[in-house]
């Protein structure tokens, strides 16, 4: 579906920049002073002499030594405990080790410098295969999922996964393979082959896609980039025998093979309940190129921005658009269209409820865009503070967007207008509540307004949850 | 649907006339039909001609995937979406439109025996030819079937519909047959269907009904379609009546509205 | 014909010669076509059960499909080595052996017959499939049942849901739907079309005694196969066996054919009926039930003591052992010390 509703729980990335080293000037200045080594070292220059890495079993060393080489360059001690500290997390980063340790001593044995230090890392690695059982129940469908992984596979961080979840209505599978580059481990390569199932009720659409993607991630300055190519074969049917003719029409089979880009930029400090920083991701597609039966050009963004104002209050403001751009005169498929609407978008609307339908089934949209304003705040009277009570926030939001199919061949001008006519918008307030560091659930009272004939709205309390959120 | 939902729409299907742009959807016509959709479908067209009801025939690369039974042919009509000659019959007969309702208890009861004779053994007939002969399959049915189709996922349709099939020859006691075993079925049928015609005009006398069209779909098109050999349609033209009775619907009530 | 033809068929009950529709219409066809043949005028039963057990046929009812030749049922041996499992396989066997049940039939009869076969085939097959095999409560409660009861040991246990899950495949692959399970929505459809062929069937046969006047053809035989599981066996949900009880000609059709052709199934059911009753009740359900009984109470035990012994009763009896053994020691050294 459409760009707007994230399908899958992807893990987000780690953030790169946090962690990221700056290249220090490598001078040696080999000072032979001759004290005691028992003296104080804290603000005297030191030689880090070896570094050891100790508890290796299948993970083979070169991966290892780009991780920890910048504890070399280290010249007094507190930058010593900095930089194997900074070393320690890259190497958990790589989720291949379940712990690690830093150890400093002076160094000892022949060649020892008097100022000289020795950096131990002791690590235990992570077990060659784990596996995980789960059974979760959702509407009218039980289902169990078994998860395999192989982390480390060939000893230098690569990553087999492998989902099984077997329904009692669909069965649905994901194997995927992750390969990051030695030394830069925001640098990686991953291949999926996956049948995942989805049914669609807002558009009585059922879709099953079995398909295989290649994955490269890669950093360029501040930004992070994706390149993606993904071969699909969509199944799409009818979720009732009453669903409407418009969406009778869009069942069958077709194959997508997509080239996609995305660029983001996060300076955010947290990706849930950020206090400061902006997010912008840039995502196009290009489907058709390289085979398939659908051909489009689809560009999608996202825009945020946070500001922190008095009391621990935050201001945020993001706007979303996204056109989609049919090729050779196809008509664009109802799988590849946006949706609008809903608890994480624009609120106090049905979820995908906004725009185009049929006969109560909503058809999605060639071009949209939305745009919201938040005010965040700690909870009254701040209960359990810096606890518990940090997980919630209370807020305050204005919600706008609209959703439509443009007619080609009007012309830009015409599109914009189309945008800018009958405008959906909402306020209202709630509480929102953190859920790890990947989503939230949102309680709000909402009041739809600009609600055009053959929008659902939620007039009132309405209950969300998501991992993208306007 | 509930009982009284059903009735509630029957009624409202009543109460609607015939609309001018009800449509009937079939698979492409030049390169994606199969002998066996193609008959059926006829087979509905031929109905709707008889009983006066204008429909626009259109065709859909995926009108097997639209239609609510997964079968060739549906139509569209107002709202409602119906499929197969059976229930459009049936739904026809809520708008006022029947041909059977001259017959008496026991024609319409052999009126229906005979229509399930034609789907029995014809239809099974022609799916077996289609997708079980390799021949045939490999030539015409498993290409045109998945002309729609981009490279790989041609492939898989074209041999998911035949392992679909087989498996339903094999439950219905029909994998183990040859295919002269199938000629012979398809003779027998022929036999039976000529001597229950005879030298009437239509199979009860004078008036055309729903076994008339459903007759003249599924032998028209096997007379008209071309397979890797001719051996099936030799199968009909042994039987005289069974030709000229196909000829004359043919005449009246295709001919004359083309032209 | 050195060797007869031998026909394997499921066993009867319920007053029929047997439980299953392929079984009764091959059954019923080979009577009435070897009754045909040999045109004397004794009875057609007594005619129709002496050719049986002379030289043409030989029947073996049995309740174990393993036994058949084929694995399945019914199926027809010839000569001791082909054998034919088809039930139009059969029949047409039959008549290349000039035992033709439509040997009186014109041409347009012969054509009837296809038809109203076809009919059945198409509208009342899948109902029958439906009544004795999807049916939760039918199924659990008398084709389960009847099958596990019937069948010799080892093949009670999974043969009954492996026949069950063929006839599941097959109604879906015949309704092209492949998620279908039992529910109200099938139900409605299936028994729907089946009581318009039942309807169907009895404006056809009117008042006749047979489907084409008074002698039986082979339609008659797949009328009745297919009707008198429905009419005689006592199931649960009932709907159809309602239905067909209310028309009157194609329940006396039925009946009618059972005392002609099968008047030892019926006398047998008629004579043994309060017995039959008797047997269910006391005889043969107890055994059974105390053969459960016994055997669950075995599986209980069995896993309780394999239980004691993995979570370490045994090692609970080792001390309980040292402890009996120890304190005489400690208590002589005791006293020893006392002393």
């Amino acid at each position: 579906m459409g760009a707007v509703h994230a399908k899958s729980l992807d893990p987000l990335p780690m953030h790169g920049r946090d962690l990221g080293v700056s290249p220090d000037d490598l001078v040696e200045t080999p000072e032979l002073e001759q004290e005691a080594k028992q003296e104080i070292l804290e603000n005297k220059d030191v030689v880090v002499q070896h570094v050891n890495i100790q508890g290796l079993g299948r993970t083979k060393e070169d991966l290892l030594g780009y991780e920890i080489s910048e504890v070399f360059n280290a010249r007094n001690l507190i930058d010593v405990m900095k930089k194997a500290h900074v070393a320690r997390q890259r190497l958990l980063r790589l989720g291949i080790f379940k712990e690690v340790e830093v150890l400093i001593d002076t160094s000892e044995g022949a060649d020892a410098l008097p100022n000289g230090l020795d950096v131990i890392f002791e690590v235990t690695e992570i077990k060659r295969l784990t596996g995980s059982y789960n059974t979760m129940v959702g509407n009218n469908e039980g289902s169990m999922v078994l998860g395999l992984k192989l982390p480390n596979m060939f000893g230098r961080a690569e990553k087999l996964t492998f989902q099984f979840s077997y329904g009692t209505k669909e069965t649905s599978y994901g194997l995927s393979f992750f390969k990051p580059q030695p030394g830069h481990f925001e640098r990686n390569f991953t291949l999926n082959m996956y049948k995942v199932t989805g049914q669609f009720p807002w558009s009585s659409l059922k879709e099953t896609d079995r398909g295989v993607s290649a994955e490269l991630n890669f950093p360029l300055g501040v930004t992070s980039h994706t390149l993606k190519w993904e071969g699909v074969w969509r199944e799409l049917g009818c979720l009732a025998r009453s669903a409407s003719f418009a969406v009778r029409e869009e069942s069958g089979h077709s194959l997508k093979s997509a080239l996609s880009h995305t660029v983001s930029i996060d300076s955010r400090n947290s990706a849930i309940f950020p206090s400061r920083g902006a997010l912008l991701r840039i995502n196009q597609e290009l489907a058709g190129y390289t085979g398939g039966d659908a051909s489009f050009l689809k560009e999608d963004f996202e825009l945020q921005l946070n500001r922190r104002l008095f009391w621990d209050s935050v201001l945020s403001a993001s706007l979303w658009g996204g056109m989609l751009y049919p090729i050779g005169g196809q008509p664009t498929c109802i799988a590849d269209k946006f949706y609008l609407g809903g608890p994480t978008s624009v609120r106090g609307f049905g979820m995908y409820s906004i725009g185009p339908q049929s006969e109560g089934d909503y058809l999605g949209g060639e071009a949209y865009w939305a745009g919201g304003l938040h005010l965040y705040t700690p909870l009254p009277f701040r209960p359990g503070k810096g606890g518990f009570g940090d997980l919630f926030r209370t807020h305050f939001f204005l919600n706008a967007g609209n959703l439509c199919n443009l007619n080609y061949g009007e012309g830009p001008q015409a599109h914009l207008q189309k945008l800018a006519e009958c405008i959906r918008w909402s306020y209202g307030a709630g509480i929102v509540l953190r859920l790890g560091n990947i989503a939230r659930l949102e309680l709000n009272y909402c009041v739809p307004m600009g609600v055009q004939s053959g929008d659902r709205i939620c007039d009132g309390v309405q209950f969300g949850a998501g991992i993208r959120f306007l | 649907m509930s009982l009284a939902a059903e009735a509630f729409v029957s009624q409202i299907a009543a109460a609607e006339p015939w609309p001018e742009n009800a449509t009937l959807y079939q698979p492409l016509k030049e390169d994606q039909i199969l002998l066996s959709d193609c008959a059926s479908s006829l087979a509905v067209q031929a109905y709707l001609r008889m009983c006066g009801l204008p429909v626009q025939v259109v065709g859909r690369a995926n009108a097997e995937y639209m239609s609510p039974s997964g079968k060739i042919p549906f139509i569209h009509v107002g709202k409602q979406v119906v499929s197969e000659l059976g229930p459009i019959v049936q739904f026809t007969k809520a708008k006022g439109h029947s041909l059977s309702d001259g017959l008496d208890d026991v024609q319409r009861a052999e009126m229906k025996a005979y229509m399930e004779l034609v789907n029995n053994m014809l239809l099974t007939a022609e799916l077996y030819i289609q997708w079980c002969d390799n021949a045939t399959a490999a030539e015409i049915s498993r290409p045109r079937y998945s002309s729609p189709y981009s490279r790989p996922l041609s492939y898989i349709l074209a041999y998911q519909k035949q392992w679909e099939v087989r498996r339903k020859m094999n439950a219905i006691g029909w994998g183990g047959k040859t295919l002269e075993q199938v000629y012979e079925d398809v003779s027998q049928c022929c036999q039976a269907l000529s001597q229950r015609l005879g030298t009437q005009p239509y199979f009860f006398n004078k008036q055309p009904t729903e076994l008339d069209a459903l007759v003249f779909g599924h032998l028209f098109t096997i007379l008209t379609t071309p397979l890797t050999n001719t051996e099936l349609a030799e199968r009909i033209k042994s039987y005289s009546n069974l030709l000229s009775f196909c000829r004359r619907i043919e005449q009246t009530y295709f001919e004359d509205k083309s032209s | 014909m050195a060797t007869p033809d031998e026909l394997f068929c499921w066993e009867g009950d319920w007053g029929l010669p047997s439980v299953s529709t392929d079984c009764l219409v091959v059954l019923e066809i080979s009577i009435i076509s070897v009754g045909l043949k040999s045109q004397d005028q004794t009875t057609v039963e007594e005619k129709a059960y002496a050719q049986f057990a002379g030289a043409p046929l030989k029947l073996r009812k049995m309740s174990n499909p393993w036994r058949s030749p084929s694995g399945s049922l019914p199926a027809l041996r010839i000569h001791q080595k082909e054998t034919l499992s088809r039930p139009s396989d059969i029949i047409i066997h039959l008549r290349k052996q000039k035992y033709n049940a439509d040997y009186d039939l014109s041409a347009k009869e012969g054509a009837d017959s296809l038809a109203f076969i076809s009919l059945m085939e198409e509208k009342l097959m899948p109902a029958l499939i439906y009544v004795f095999w999807i049916e939760p409560k039918n199924y659990v409660d008398v084709t389960r049942r009847w099958y596990a009861e019937h069948m010799p040991f080892p093949l009670n246990f999974f043969l009954p849901g492996r026949m069950q899950r063929r006839q599941m495949e097959k109604l879906r692959l015949l309704r092209g739907d492949e998620s279908l399970e039992a529910g109200e929505e099938v139900e409605k459809e299936l028994y729907h079309d089946a009581v318009e062929c039942m309807n169907l069937l009895s404006q056809r046969l009117g008042s006749q005694k047979f489907f084409f006047g008074d002698s039986p053809s082979s339609l008659d035989a797949y009328v009745f196969g297919h009707l008198a599981p429905i009419l005689k066996s006592k199931l649960p949900n009932g709907k159809l066996q309602q239905h067909l009880k209310s028309l009157d000609n194609l329940t006396n059709f039925c009946t009618n054919i059972l005392l002609l052709y099968f008047p030892r199934d019926g006398r047998e059911n008629s004579n043994q009926k309060p017995l039959v009753q008797h047997d269910s009740g006391d005889f043969d359900h107890v055994p059974n039930k105390r053969r459960k009984q016994f055997l669950s109470a075995l599986v209980a035990l069995g896993a309780m003591v394999s239980y004691a012994l993995l979570t370490g009763m045994v090692s609970i009896q080792h001390i309980q052992q040292e402890a009996l053994e120890e304190p005489p020691d400690l208590q002589a050294i005791e006293e020893e010390g006392d002393g």
